[in-house]
């Protein structure tokens, strides 16, 4: 009998659980299991609010001049266009581009170089980086206990007086999990809706990606989550080694983490580094001006031969990529 | 969310049942206190020590704190109790942190204490986490996900670095730099020991005008962790 018992409260909690996210954030069912373990945070509407809030907050950064929107606005899917690298607080300039946000509980690692191993943790890295936002966790949290409309709304959503790093670290996580971008041109074909479909230009360009590009950039999530060294000449002024100054390891050399080509057309600059401004720069890289090294992806070995016209093409596929719904949307703004 | 207050009502009645249930044992309450020391003197933070005492070669600790994880106590190298959530901060700055209770069955018999200094990787590769291991304990590296396990930090006139500061940051859960340590000691008393932890033992065992900034988990890292592993003692 116990173990009925016990069985049947496990059923219902899984099938809870599971309603609750299938309200807040939007899952397709041709995707594949997201990585983010949601049972260790349970999505709720007031924890996903105080997240949001915090997003568009300046008072994480040490001079409550900007937030996280700042390097990361929803217009341009969650990043910071025309700059080539982002700056912090006082005009500081940091070392890379800050990557767009989106899909995040499909990820395994973040930012360019893997460095955060898990998303609730990710948000202390811009928080506390000198070029960033140069405030420490400790006194963020402060600043948020001081405030009476966070006292309030972490009441609501927690249950406890005592705002914590630990909840505040999670509210934050609970917004960008919900920053699911599924419902591209691309998405919609792939569901089979009625009266859409890609344009002879688009579709020449699907077959050109699934040839030369599929295998670093995987669908439906256009990444494989993976490092990789994509021939880029090194920058001998920001000499960034990439992954290598995580694992420490030679073979990791020049390796950054392949980036979503979701919401591509909006993102630019492109690379970690934002060193090309559109997509024509980023296919003259990838057909002309391969740096061979000796951690040079196995998948660039091999010249990528494509016309002008190829080119077109796929730069015509990777625009179905774009997600309006997603750029407008008005659960992602500030209130 | 009619589903979750049902859940919430049916976790809230287990969870009184196995409350209950605990208190019909016997407990009694094992003490632990940590004392950091420097050779024979109570370390303070920011009093001046000496290491050879010698006036040229001041220090001053400005900073201590350490994760203490995993305890159990054994007997006759054989785990006979375990503690459950087993994660302590141990910080100079806080006097409450450095004494640790454990609630033993009456008739638990021991002769010796094992725990870890660090957090292990299963907790590492874990998302936030709260209590003592809230990231705004300061015990958690931003930039490259990760507790610190030990963390020194001070002044000393031996330093040639900006302030003469020193910084010993140890951590590191992944292949190769794993730098939890496990420390085992011997019990003296069934009902409260003291737990020296001796700062000199690892200021001597090092050169301190060259090795000053440890902050990643690295091999030195390791070398280090390892002799603070040392510097714990009951006697």
């Amino acid at each position: 009998m116990k173990k009925f018992v016990l069985i049947l409260i496990l059923i219902i909690s899984i099938v809870a659980f599971q309603k609750i996210n299938e309200e807040l954030i939007n899952i397709p069912s041709y995707w594949p299991k997201p990585n983010y373990n949601f049972t260790e945070n349970p999505l709720s509407k007031e924890k996903i609010a105080i997240g949001k809030l915090l997003f568009y907050d300046p008072i994480l950064s040490k001079d409550n001049s900007i937030s996280c929107a700042s390097c990361h606005s929803s217009y341009t899917a969650f990043t910071h266009t025309d700059h080539e690298l982002s700056h912090g607080i006082e005009n500081r300039i940091g070392l890379r581009n800050s990557p767009a946000l989106m899909n995040l509980a499909w990820h395994k690692y973040f930012m360019w170089d893997g460095a955060i191993h898990h998303l609730d943790v990710q948000a202390l890295a811009p928080i506390t980086n000198h070029d960033e936002m140069d405030e420490s966790i400790e006194n963020a949290v402060a600043k948020i206990k001081q405030s009476k409309k966070y006292k309030e709304l972490f009441y609501t959503a927690y249950q406890s007086k005592i705002i914590t790093g630990e909840n505040v670290l999670k509210s934050l996580s609970q917004f960008l999990l919900t920053l699911v971008s599924a419902n591209s041109k691309y998405d919609k074909i792939q569901k089979k809706e009625k009266e859409i479909s890609f344009s002879d230009s688009e579709l020449k360009g699907y077959e050109i990606f699934k040839t030369n590009c599929s295998s670093c950039h995987t669908e439906p999530l256009f990444t494989n989550n993976e490092f990789e060294n994509n021939g880029l000449a090194v920058d001998t002024i920001l000499n960034d080694f990439g992954r290598y100054k995580i694992t420490e390891s030679i073979s990791d050399s020049f390796k950054f983490k392949v980036p979503t080509l979701r919401n591509i057309e909006l993102s630019y600059p492109y690379m970690h580094d934002g060193r090309y401004k559109n997509l024509q720069m980023v296919l003259f890289h990838y057909t002309e001006n391969i740096h061979h090294f000796s951690t040079l992806s196995n998948q660039l070995l091999n010249k990528i031969k494509l016309t002008e016209i190829d080119k077109r093409n796929l730069i015509a596929f990777l625009k179905t990529l774009t997600d309006e719904e997603f750029l407008r949307n008005p659960k992602f703004q500030p209130n | 969310m009619n589903y979750l207050n049902l859940i919430k009502t049916i976790y809230f009645t287990l969870f009184l049942i196995c409350y209950l249930n605990s208190f019909s044992q016997n407990k009694k309450q094992f003490q632990i206190n940590f004392e950091p020391v420097f050779s024979d003197k109570k370390l303070e933070l920011e009093n001046k020590y000496y290491k050879l005492n010698n006036q040229a070669d001041s220090i001053v600790f400005t900073n201590l704190k350490f994760y203490i994880t995993n305890i159990k106590l054994l007997n006759n190298s054989k785990t006979i109790f375990k503690e459950k959530n087993s994660y302590h901060l141990v910080n100079l700055n806080d006097s409450n942190s450095l004494a640790l209770q454990l609630n033993l069955p009456t008739n638990t018999k021991f002769t010796s204490i094992q725990f870890n200094l660090g957090v292990d990787s299963a907790t590492n590769s874990k998302g936030v986490l709260g209590g003592d291991l809230d990231p705004t304990k300061g015990m958690y590296w931003a930039w490259h996900s990760g507790y610190i396990n030990f963390k020194l930090e001070g002044k000393s006139n031996l330093c040639i670095t900006r302030n003469n500061v020193f910084e010993f940051h140890l951590g590191g859960y992944k292949f190769p730099y794993n730098n939890i340590q496990t420390i085992v000691l011997k019990t003296i008393n069934k009902n409260h020991n003291i737990i020296k932890v001796d700062i000199e033992k690892f200021i001597s065992a090092i050169d301190i005008s060259k090795t000053n900034m440890i902050m990643t988990p690295s091999k030195k890292a390791n070398e280090l962790s390892q002799i603070v592993s040392k510097i714990f003692s009951i006697d």
